[in-house]
């Protein structure tokens, strides 16, 4: 009995996923072109439960989103915050942090 | 006569919505996040012969969606003209901007914005010098920039229709034509402090006065300014400044032009 509590126990533990601290989304979004004006993004995603830490890379376009285990953004969601800060989305990719 | 150069230069000074990453002095297509709210003090400074005005303008924007603001400008006055002086109350204004179209790209953005704005006559006109026109007037503008991260474009076209006061006078309409230029010497990345110089072309042609139906001669003509001004922010915070400096004029009868204009504008948003 302890040796199959044992296994469970490993199996647990060194699934990736238990170990996975969240996940970082990084989106390609278009009419990025001063800080000031991005800051609006910033607000939008502080408001979201479960965001970590947020990066603006204004001339590559890209905002990177560290959020905690469990917080899924979708493409329709995105789509609706950069449009209510002023910018176009145009696409992201996921995956999980370690 | 003296009343009526008060009066347009009380008109003169306003800035039609100094929002967001927009010129100094001409107007631009930049709206406010949705659910977003600026606080923008700022101080305007002009002076044309004798007459000064200093104002001490308060300005509240709030995002009504990601491309349509709407706000209110609350100024408080101090004219001077030929030893004589008035402070209080200016004209408060209403006003919302749309940003109709917008063309994003990869770290630019083309956009042009529709903007309408009501100027009642909150200010005194009684007093002299007056703190205010004693006319509601309104301002329909159209706006285009670009914007990347190095180069800045905008033109914009404004038509101000003035009312007429209880004496009688309407001040001629005007109409003003912006075409700026603006530059990014440095890219900074999202966190630092960022600086963009600006170099605006303003024109402005105004209609002749009218008192009780007559035109009054001495008034409207055309004025054109060279504008240097900069735009530097951090963060959610920015301060614009900008002074308009008289280049050419050609008005009607006997006035005296602008020496100058300027002004500064401290805005924050969140």
């Amino acid at each position: 009995m302890k040796k199959y509590l044992l296994t469970l126990f490993l199996i647990l533990v060194l699934t990736p996923a238990a170990w996975a601290a969240g996940a970082q989304y990084v989106m390609r979004v278009d009419g990025l072109a001063c800080p000031y004006c991005a800051y609006g993004v910033e607000k939008k995603f502080k408001a979201i439960e479960g965001v970590k830490k947020l990066d603006v890379d204004l001339d590559k376009g890209i905002v990177t989103v560290d959020v905690e285990d469990g917080v899924e953004f979708t493409d329709e969601q995105m789509k609706k915050l950069f449009e209510d800060s002023g910018f176009t989305f145009r696409s992201m990719t996921r995956k999980d942090l370690e | 006569m003296k009343r009526i150069v008060i009066s347009m230069l009380a008109s003169l000074l306003l800035v039609e919505v100094a929002a967001a990453h927009d010129p100094v002095f001409g107007l631009g297509p930049h709206t406010l996040f949705k659910d977003g709210y600026e606080i923008s003090p700022q101080l305007h400074s002009a002076k044309r012969g004798n007459a000064v005005q200093n104002e001490l303008g308060l300005e509240l924007v709030y995002g009504l969606t990601g491309n349509w603001s709407a706000g209110v400008e609350i100024p408080l006055s101090l004219v001077a003209d030929a030893g004589a002086a008035s402070g209080g109350l200016g004209d408060i204004s209403v006003f919302t901007k749309w940003r109709f179209w917008r063309n994003d790209m990869p770290g630019a953005q083309e956009s042009a914005a529709l903007l309408f704005k009501l100027i009642g006559d909150t200010g005194d006109d009684t007093r002299s010098p007056a703190l205010g026109t004693g006319t509601t007037d309104g301002i329909v503008g159209l706006a285009w920039g670009y914007e990347s991260r190095r180069w800045y474009r905008w033109a914009s076209l404004r038509y101000r229709q003035n009312g007429t006061d209880a004496n009688g006078l309407q001040r001629g309409d005007m109409m003003r034509l912006d075409l700026v230029g603006g530059i990014r010497l440095k890219q900074t990345g999202y966190l630092e402090p960022d600086m963009v110089w600006l170099l605006e072309l303003n024109g402005e042609y105004g209609r002749r006065a009218r008192l009780n139906g007559v035109e009054v001669a001495n008034s409207g003509g055309t004025q054109w300014f060279v504008s240097p001004g900069i735009f530097w922010t951090y963060r959610n915070f920015a301060i614009k400044a900008g002074v308009q400096i008289p280049i050419y004029d050609d008005l009607n009868g006997n006035q005296q032009a602008s020496d100058y204009r300027a002004l500064m504008v401290f805005e924050w948003h969140n």
